[in-house]
């Protein structure tokens, strides 16, 4: 069986997914027993355009982006989109919340908005521009959770990925609730996988991992309540990873 | 079984002797909650504990663990926890929940990996002495537990009164002077209390009737209504002491050839559970898992394990769940009032 070739690709992004590549030290020849990277940016200088496997790190944010997207799509076998930016549109969706984007680049790039370079349009996921195969989630993504999902694209099967809340890992864990402890945590609407690593060390859930298949926002409204809450206190917690997405608070 | 009273002093020391020699497992506050962990020091113990965080199941069903690890076309290796341990500080509830677990897992298939962790536990239990917030043992007939630990701890002021339940117990408690009389009184009147008191939610009924009540309930307007602001977050699951169901997944190592089969916990509240070949769901709405679940308590389990309530009345599900619909007495003497009993 010859070797799987894999390329990765960023987009709108910090490049902290791809930085925990590289974080995984020495299981990264682990993983480079098992397929060839072909193109990555951020480690290598060569280039490729014949590979099975894209990995995509970042979200949409130019029509060109767009159309370079399009473009690895037809190259590739599997796709992947990679970390929060990708599989979600993330932080660079909080953009999406102001109708006019000449004044956002106004207000980020102050006199050089206008240049060329910095053109841009309302930010899209991977998964609005081209069909992706699976997700990898998280901001930045687990180490974890990528080599095993790796490990079974190349055996051929199909990787489990959590559709649970947080909650599950939380309590797992032996954490008492945060909401108990006046936190807004978003575990309860959140998908799981990330072994509820930010309740677990005391803060809430900042929902990088986006939201359940079912997510249930009404109860999440009944406990808005229960706690004395306003409703605002929900919506400025969803919009951080989950602006203008479903089913994000607004209004 | 022989029936002996220590000093608070005395059990101080018999703690630390302990924890010289086994690797001791104790109740201990965490943040302004309990839980148990490592006892390093017999000051650490905290007997007058209301509920713990977790039950104790984790020691013998591990949220996660491994089976065994293989090669793909060759041999497999089984895994085993071998040391020994002492749980210290089970209150009743928790340790007929175990009394139960122990039926289970020797059912059917018996379960290795389970039960030798359990044959490997010496368990301390303890009567309660503060009452949690949401316990309703007396409702579940839980509040006191007559069978399955090694020894039982009752705190009546100034000692402990502390019977053996096992040949381990007895040895552990060997060189104790026996109760008299007047501790032995002191005990059942903590008994009786606790028989009454650990009631903040009340069943309306005798628990053992639970079974013929949810014979007529299965398509009552309570499920739907209910689940509505259900999260299916699975924390009613993940804290409950009966809980067992579990999901097993294997992932191989880098050579692509050897590699390990896990077990974890899983929820029947969680969406997916019942997720079969095909994508096939058949609990595939809220209400049916919300169902499920207080079925699974005071009906299809007690069915497997002559009649007992699989629910215990820890309440720490009543804790867990954010949106308050997890507590089984509201949900089963809501049935009780509109069906009637009998």
């Amino acid at each position: 069986m010859s070797k799987p070739k894999i390329a990765i690709f960023d987009f709108a992004c910090c490049e902290g997914c791809q930085l925990q590549f590289v974080n995984l030290e020495e299981e990264l020849l682990d993983l480079l027993s098992v397929a060839d990277v072909v193109e990555w940016r951020e480690a290598m200088s060569e280039q490729n355009d014949e590979y099975d496997i894209a990995i995509i790190e970042g979200s949409i944010t130019r029509l060109e982006d767009e159309e370079r997207l399009m473009l690895i799509r037809s190259r590739a076998k599997v796709l992947i989109a990679l970390g929060a930016c990708a599989t979600i549109g993330g932080v660079n969706k909080l953009k999406n919340n102001f109708d006019d984007l000449d004044e956002v680049k106004k207000c980020v790039y102050g006199k050089d908005a206008k240049k060329p370079h910095l053109a841009t349009q309302p930010t899209k996921s991977v998964g609005e521009v081209v069909d992706v195969d699976f997700c990898i989630h998280g901001c930045p993504i687990d180490r974890k959770e990528f080599t095993y999902i790796v490990r079974c694209l190349v055996m051929g099967k199909t990787p489990e990925i959590p559709d649970y809340p947080i909650c599950v890992e939380c309590k797992a864990n032996g954490n008492p609730c945060l909401w108990d402890y006046e936190q807004v945590c978003l575990g309860p609407i959140i998908r799981a996988g990330c072994g509820a690593r930010c309740p677990s060390n005391g803060f809430r859930c900042f929902g990088c991992r986006g939201y359940v298949d079912n997510p249930n926002v009404e109860a999440a409204k009944d406990v808005i309540d229960k706690y004395d809450l306003n409703l605002d206190d929900l919506k400025t917690k969803m919009i951080l990873f989950g602006s203008r997405q479903e089913p994000t608070i607004y209004g | 079984m022989s029936v002996k009273k220590l000093t608070k002093d005395d059990f101080a020391k018999f703690v630390e002797a302990l924890i010289a020699k086994e690797n001791v497992i104790g109740v201990q506050a965490k943040g302004d909650r309990f839980d148990y962990a490592p006892l390093e020091a017999a000051a650490d113990l905290r007997l007058d504990y209301d509920v713990t965080l977790q039950p104790p199941k984790k020691f013998f069903l591990p949220p996660r663990e491994t089976l065994m690890t293989f090669e793909i076309g060759g041999a497999y290796t089984s895994e085993h926890d071998d040391e020994t341990f002492v749980l210290l500080g089970v209150h009743p509830y928790d340790m007929i929940a175990i009394n139960q677990m122990d039926e289970l897992f020797q059912q059917d298939n018996y379960d290795t990996h389970y039960m030798k962790r359990r044959n490997n536990a010496t368990i301390i239990a303890c009567d309660v002495m503060t009452p949690s917030a949401n316990v309703f043992a007396s409702s579940m007939k839980t509040a006191v537990v007559k069978s399955g630990y090694d020894v039982l701890l009752t705190d009546i002021g100034d000692d402990y009164v502390a019977e053996a339940g096992t040949e381990k117990g007895e040895a552990l408690l060997a060189g104790v002077a026996e109760a008299d009389a007047a501790a032995l009184e002191s005990r059942q009147a903590v008994w009786a209390k606790n028989e009454k008191s650990l009631n903040k939610h009340e069943l309306e009924c005798d628990a053992h009737y639970l079974p013929k009540l949810l014979d007529r309930a299965y398509d009552h307007a309570v499920w739907e209504e209910i689940a509505k602001t259900c999260f299916s977050c699975g924390s009613c699951n993940q804290v409950c002491p009966t809980c067992y169901c579990f999901n097993v997944q294997d992932d191989v190592n880098w050579d692509l050839k050897t590699g390990q089969r896990d077990r974890a916990w899983d929820g029947c509240l969680l969406d997916g559970f019942t997720k079969v070949a095909g994508d096939h769901e058949f609990r595939n709405q809220r209400a049916d898992r919300f169902r499920h679940r207080l079925y699974r308590k005071a009906k299809y389990v007690p069915a497997k394990i002559g009649g007992q309530i699989a629910c215990v009345g820890c309440g720490r599900c009543v804790g867990a769940c954010l949106p308050d619909i997890a507590n089984p007495i509201s949900v089963y003497n809501r049935l009780i009032d509109d069906l009637g009993i009998g």
